[in-house]
Order: C-alpha cells, then structure tokens, then sequence
C-alpha cells in the first residue's frame, strides 16, 4: 500500500535525525576502530594483530575475559534455571514479589555491586569473617579470578532468571502429568522431557550471558581499581591509561573483543532459527 | 494456604524461590548495615547504628552536584530519544514497513559493540577537531542515546503492532483527520503508557552506567557513578550510603514501571 | 468385588465444591463413561483416580488396593489427554517405549511390544515421525499406544476426542471400543457428547454440578431421565410442566413429563390434533415443531420418502403412546 509521494518525502526526512546521531555516536566510532585495527605508523597491516596474539599479556587477557564470562555464566545459569523453574510454582504472591525483586537487582551491577561486594566478601569483608572463624576457609581474594567469577555469577542470576522464565511457558503440565502416570518421577521428567524441550532456549540464554560478561567494564574495573588483566581493561587502558597510548593496539584488541562478542550473536541467532518445533 | 504449598514439592520450590531471594538480597542486605554502622571492621556485625552517613552524603555538594549531572545527561538522552526514535518508528511502521527488519539488526548493534570498543573511537574522533565532545555532557547524552535505543525501539514497536497501528491511522483519516492530527489524538495517546514503562527502564538503566561516564567525560563533568567510583578511598560507610540512596532511586523507578505495567492490563 | 470402587469421594478448591459425595463401582472389564456439561466436575473427578489431583475425602479401590497412598507413577494407571501430550522431543516410537522404559524395560522386549501396540492402533509406519509431523487423528492413537504397551490396570481417557474433527471422531470412537475389548481393559471414558457416551458405553454416569444424577445403560438412560436436567441434556427431550401436560393429554397430571421426539407418531388418524409449525431437516431425520393444543412439541419423523415432507401449516394428528412419556422430577 502506497502512500502519496509528499507524505513520503517528509517521512524520509524524518528519518535523517535518527540516522544523523545513529552515524555519530554508533556507526563512525565502529569504523575508527575498524579500520585503524589494521593500521600501524608504516600502513595497513595485520600487526596489531599478531603484536596482541603474541604477547602473552595480551593472550592472558583474552584468556581470563573468556574464562571469567564462561564460569560465571555457567553457574548463572544452572542457579537461574532452579530458580526459575521453582518461581512458576509458586503462589502468585510470592513469585509477583521475588520476579519484581529480580528485576531490580538486575540494575544493580557495576561500580555499586563492586562496593557491595566489597563489603562483603574483602580482605575485611562480614561473610570473609565468617567464613575465617567457621575454619571453612583460610583466606579469601576476592580480586583474584574467583572472587571475579563469584562477583559476575551474582549480576547474571537476574538476568538469566528473567529471560528463562517466559521460556518455561514452553513446557506443558500435560506432559509432566503424561510422564508421571508413565512412571516417571520428577528427576526422570526433567532429564528425559523438560531439559531437552528447553534446551534451544537454555542455551540461548547462556550465549547472552556469556556476552553480557565479555563486554562488561564497570564491575572489574571498579572491584580492582583496573588492575585486573582481561581485556575491555586492556582496550580502555591503552586509550585513557596515563602509561602508554597506542590507539591502533587497542583498536586490534577491541575488534577481537567485538570479533568474540559477534561470534557469540551469531550463535544465538542461529539457535533461535534452529529453535524446536516444539514451539507448536 | 493451598494444600499444594504443604507438601513435599510445593515446599521445595517455595525454599528454592526464598533462597534465590536471599542469595539476591545479600550484598544489598550488608551495604544497607553498613550504610546505618558506627563503624563495622574486622567483626561479622557493625558496632553501632546511626544515620549519620546519610546526613553527610546529602549534605555534600559534591554528590548533589553529582547527581544533578545523571539527572541532567540521562534526561537529556530520553528526550533527546523521544523526539528521534517516535518519528522514526511511526515512519518506519507506517511508511516502509520493511525496514523494520533492517531496524532490528541495527538495535543489536550496541550489544554487539560494548560502550569500551565504541570508546576507543569515540575519543579518537572527538577527542579535539571539528566535533570535539569529549569531557562535555553532550557526548555523554549522545552515547548514552545508542544505549537506550534498543530498550525503547522493541518497547514502542510492541506497543505499536498491539494498537495495530494502520488501521487506526486510516480510521482516523477516513473520519477527516490529517496525517499529523491522526498521529497526535489517536496514536500517541494510546503509546503513553508504553512509551512511560520504556522511559523508566531505560532510565534506571543509563543512571547506572558507568562505561561512557568514566572513559569520556570523567571528572570533568561527573556523573553519579563516576563520582561513586571516585569516592573509593573514603569511608566506606559513606559509600554504603551513596550505594544505598542510588539503588532506592532505582527502586523507585522501577517500582513505577512495574505499577504502569499492572494498569495497563 | 468391584474392580474399581469410589467411595464418597469429595473435593474442594477452598470454599468452591468441585464434586461431592460420588460413589460408583466398575467391573472388570467395563467401559464406563462419566458424562456431563462442562463444569460438572467429572475430569476433575478423572485426574482424583488417576492421583494427579488430591482429594479432600472420600477412598478409591483399585483391585482391591487402596490408591490414596500411591502417586500416579505407581497407580498402575494409564490416561489418555485431550490435548495428546505426546513428548515433543521424541519420534513415536521414543514416545510409546517411555513409559516400557521407566519400568527398565528395554533392547529387543520394548521394541517388540512397541510395534505389537502400534499396529493395534494403525501408526507402524509412523514409529520414525515426530509428533509435530502428525495429524490430531494420528496424535491421539500414538497416545493411546503409549497409555496401552504398558499394560496398565485400569485405562482413563480425558475427552480424548473433542479436539477432532467429526469424521476422525467417529472412526476412533469405533477403534477405542475395538481396542477396548480386544485387550479387555477397565476403562472410563470423559465425556460431554452425549452420542460418545451412547454409543461407546456399556454404563453411564450422568453428572451435573459435582454430582452423580443418574447411572445406567445407554437404553435406560435415554428413555427414562430421572429428572429436568437430564431431560435435557440427552435426546432432545419434550420437557412439560404439569399444566402444560395435563392440557395436552387432557387428563390431570401432577408432575413434569419428558416426551422423546421420535415416540410421537405424526398421522392423520391419532388421538391429538395439532399443526406443524415449522420444520428442520437433519439429514436422515425430519424434525417438526407442533402446535397441539397451546403446547409446542418437537416431533422427529425418519426421511423415508418425498411424501414425509408435509408443508408447515399442515394439520396433523399425534398419538403419544403411555410408553412415549416419562415422569421427570
């Protein structure tokens, strides 16, 4: 259905805004990054490159980025998925009350959770006594790669619980009542019916997850005041650090970092479009 | 009380869900002590209580200021995303619906690119030259535009294909009603409560981020977060309060979201 | 002793009753049906005997055995869904084998009676399909076979067939019943259409708001409605309060009375006079609105010939014969 051409010409200039501050603030800083990703003092060439790929600094970053993203997503979502499941069969009040709370702790990352945790689980921290004085452990370092994990899993439970929650609706009381009368008990329900119909989404989930981790900034940076080595603190350190600025390095390892980051979209694009049949 | 909540399995799941809750609740629990302690070092309780933290943070001009500056870029950016994406998105449905599709590969660009990578950048282009932005809001407001850009984007179309946006648009212009009259009494009336959840999500989002505000503009035009960041090597009871005040705001918003939710149905 | 015995079952969802008070034995072997309008309690009492849901009072016998102790996984019980069920993760055969498997049932056994149930219900070729890849008709066999190849005690069938559409209905109705015998299995069946229940049935129960209204035959139970609600909700009953019942047979009557359309003969020579109305064709069956002395009655006449088609306006005359009646609380 057309419409007449005056309506479209000023639709089409409506547009120009949008495109005009998308341009700016979102298009051009992914071009300079693209393209001075491959450039050095002497030209175009691949030498960023092998410079971050060579380096074992550079490769250590890349290691714990991947390393911390994968854990704490994994226990994310094996926490979000009990949680999740639990929170459809309970009474309304209860499940409206903790989904609400869910919600809202999902803002809570970053430089505030930093502090929280901080408080908690430090040097000094309340449950680093506890867990002291209970003999259960002997120390705790909380700014190492563990007390990262630890740090990341808690900002990725809400996140994991409130995309797998509607991904439940997809299991129908039927099939467990089916189950039942065929002998299954709940343990057999899950391993043979539940878990695989959620699968697609299971995994989804984590792939965001695991994203979510990769480009995340605020929560390391603030709980190490930048002095942890994964990469989005390689990248920033090497464009606002006071040591050294080398912008075409630190454009080589965004790219890899965003070479991660797409890889793992595409991955969640392509579950989605491989998404069951049982979606009937 | 349901005969299902007493036995076996309806009390798993109610102790799954309330430890779910606790496990959620716990560094927020021990910031809210620590926001109300005397002093609380090296013991699994704080000595005392008072309020005294809060007093101080409220009455530092620093913090006041600080916020101001999130209320005033994080305002801004909505404002600025409700003149922008509105007619973007009543072209795009109205006009060339086939660039929806286009449109939903462009939003999952700023998950697909972290606020570090587009730093990079951002700095670089306009750090000093023509369109030097860097250490003023107005870069702050731009970012902070591609941020919420997908949270309002998906909202708005929700809304929009639910009200069934074409068929309004001819009924009212069968009745008389221009093109601008139909969109102003008839469509965007029935987008307000949407368009509101979706203001207060993105809001609460962008008052807590970081990224941009420590990378771009730092100090030089401190944002809440930045000046949280900053604030590290005081009194930590200090911070638990500032961490405190923030998150009650946050709650207040999403509270409100989550009351316009409920209405709507 | 009854195969299945329900005593004085009772259920509440809070203050709401759901069913109260039922009662009722099957025999081995039996084909029982529960049936009713929607509402009516009688899939809540279906799922009570299978143990998904929890009763309130009230004991159930299986066998002699007493089930309230038992979850459904050890009720020896198999049901059969409206809505099928049918896991969507496996292919037919995965689906049928499940419950073979839960009982550690496996390799050449499984497969054996997995194929032997199957081609009782007509889907061997089907055993590699997915059940997204079925038709509704298809579904509910492969359901069936999965509720069967364990050889359950006592067989429960939800509605099964109201999904379907009326041609695939009536072929399965006959295939149950087939199957039903054949294996000798106890069954209940749920129903709300009164044809299902006629048919397939060897008794009935009629139930209307959590109770048990009346029991029977398929015969008994249509020709003699114990009262307005039953009347009315088999056949296509004429209901008649006593004055409209005393002017119309014009002797004095003191209870409401139930006239089967097709007992009343439509001639030139009976003992009523009347005019028709209107008229409906049903296919095999002529249905006629009478007027007979102020009463509208429905009157059913096999389409036999052109020459059963009489006009509206015609006056005719009706004969009710005693056995044509039937007094309704």
């Amino acid at each position: 259905m057309t419409t007449p051409t005056r309506g479209r010409t000023l639709a089409l200039l409506l547009l120009v805004p949008f495109a005009l501050f998308f341009f700016v603030f979102q298009i051009a800083p992914l071009a300079w990054v693209a393209i001075h990703s491959v450039q050095t003092d002497a030209g175009w060439s691949l030498d960023n490159f092998s410079k971050a790929f060579g380096s074992r600094f550079y490769r250590q970053a890349i290691q714990f980025s991947l390393e911390i993203s994968f854990w704490s997503s994994l226990f994310g979502i094996v926490i979000a998925v009990i949680g999740a499941s639990s929170l459809r069969r309970v009474d309304s009040r209860l499940r409206d009350f903790v989904s609400a709370f869910a919600n809202m702790t999902s803002n809570f990352s970053g430089v505030p959770l930093a502090f929280a945790f901080i408080i908690l689980l430090g040097f000094n921290g309340a449950i680093t006594m506890m867990l002291k004085q209970s003999g259960l452990i002997d120390d705790f370092n909380l700014y190492s790669k563990t007390g990262l994990i630890i740090t990341y899993t808690y900002f990725q439970i809400p996140l994991g619980v409130l995309l797998l929650y509607p991904a439940f609706d997809a299991l129908r009381e039927d099939w467990r009542e089916s189950a039942a009368l065929l002998g299954a008990n709940g343990w057999a329900y899950w391993r043979h019916i539940g878990l695989p119909v959620l699968t697609p989404a299971l995994l989804g989930t984590f792939v965001i997850l695991l994203a979510n981790a990769l480009g995340a900034y605020a929560t390391v940076y603030a709980l190490t005041t930048g002095n942890f080595n994964v990469l989005p603190i390689r990248i920033a350190a090497m464009v606002a650090g006071d040591i050294s600025l080398d912008p075409n390095l630190a454009s080589a390892l965004a790219m890899i970092l965003v070479g991660l980051m797409t890889l793992v979209t595409l991955v969640h694009q392509w579950l989605l479009r491989r998404s069951y049949h049982v979606a009937r | 009380m349901s005969r299902a909540e007493l036995d076996a399995p309806g009390l798993y799941h109610r102790a799954v869900v309330w430890l779910l809750f606790l496990i959620l609740l716990l560094p927020l629990a021990g910031t809210l002590l620590y926001s109300v302690a005397t002093s609380w070092s090296a013991s699994i309780l704080p000595s005392g209580l008072t309020f005294k933290w809060y007093l101080q943070l409220w009455g530092d001009p620093r913090f006041l200021q600080a916020f101001g500056q999130s209320l005033v870029v994080c305002v801004g950016a909505l404002v600025l995303s409700v003149l922008v994406i509105l007619p973007l998105l009543f072209v795009v449905h109205y006009h060339f619906p086939r660039l929806d599709a286009l449109m939903n590969i462009l939003i999952l660009l700023p998950f697909a690119v972290p606020p570090v990578v587009s730093s990079v950048g951002l700095l670089n282009l306009y750090g000093s030259g023509p369109l030097a932005m860097v250490g003023t809001p107005w870069i702050l407001i731009g970012c902070y535009f591609t941020v919420a850009l997908p949270f309002m984007y998906r909202a708005i179309t929700n809304n929009l294909q639910a009200i069934n946006l074409r068929d309004l648009m001819d009924a009212a212009q069968l009745l008389g009603a221009s093109t601008f009259q139909a969109t102003v009494l008839v469509v965007l009336p029935n987008l307000r409560k949407g368009l509101m959840i979706a203001l207060l999500l993105s809001f609460s989002f962008l008052f807590g981020e970081f990224v941009f505000a420590n990378l771009l503009v730092g100090t030089r035009y401190e944002t809440l977060q930045v000046y949280l960041n900053n604030m590290r090597n005081s009194s930590g009871h200090f911070n638990s309060a500032l961490v405190i005040s923030y998150f009650l705001f946050v709650l207040l918003l999403t509270w409100g979201a989550n009351r316009l939710n409920k209405d709507k149905d | 002793m009854s195969f299945v015995s329900v005593e004085r079952l009772d259920k509440r969802y809070g203050t709401t009753e759901v069913f109260s008070d039922i009662s009722f034995t099957v025999e081995r072997g039996e084909f029982i049906t529960l049936l009713g309008p929607s509402g009516c309690g009688k899939s809540t009492l279906l799922r009570a005997i299978a143990g998904l849901t929890p009763i309130n009072a009230g004991t159930i016998l299986l066998d002699g055995q007493n089930l309230a102790p038992l979850g459904p996984q050890k009720r020896d019980i198999g049901m059969v869904f409206q809505s099928y069920a049918l896991f969507p993760n496996m292919n037919v055969e995965q689906n049928v084998a499940f419950g073979l498997r839960m009982q550690k049932v496996k390799g050449a056994e499984s497969t054996r009676r997995v194929a032997e149930v199957l081609a009782l219900v007509e889907l061997g070729e089907f055993a590699g399909r997915y059940p997204h890849q079925l038709s509704g008709g298809q579904c509910q066999r492969v359901a069936l076979a999965r509720s069967l190849v364990t050889r359950p005690r006592l067989l429960l069938l939800d509605e099964p067939l109201s999904a379907l559409d009326a041609r695939i209905r009536k072929h399965l109705r006959e295939q149950i019943r087939q199957i039903q015998r054949e294996l000798g299995l106890t069954t209940i069946f749920v129903t709300h259409d009164q044809e299902e229940a006629l048919t397939m049935s060897d008794r009935i129960f009629l139930m209307n708001k959590g109770r048990i209204v009346q029991s029977g035959d398929a015969q008994s139970l249509y020709t003699a409605p114990v009262d307005a609600f039953a009347a009315g909700f088999i056949g296509n009953y004429n209901l008649l309060d006593a004055a409209q019942a005393s002017a119309l047979l014009q002797r004095p009557i003191h209870t409401r009375v139930a006239i089967r359309p097709e007992a009343i003969e439509l001639g030139i020579d009976g003992t009523l006079d009347g005019e028709i109305r209107s008229h409906s064709l049903l296919g095999n069956v002529i249905r006629y609105r009478v007027q007979a002395h102020g009463v509208q009655l429905l009157v059913d006449v096999l389409n036999r010939t052109a020459a059963d088609l009489l006009p509206d306006g015609q006056r005719v005359s009706l004969t009710i014969g005693p056995d044509a009646l039937c007094e309704v609380a």
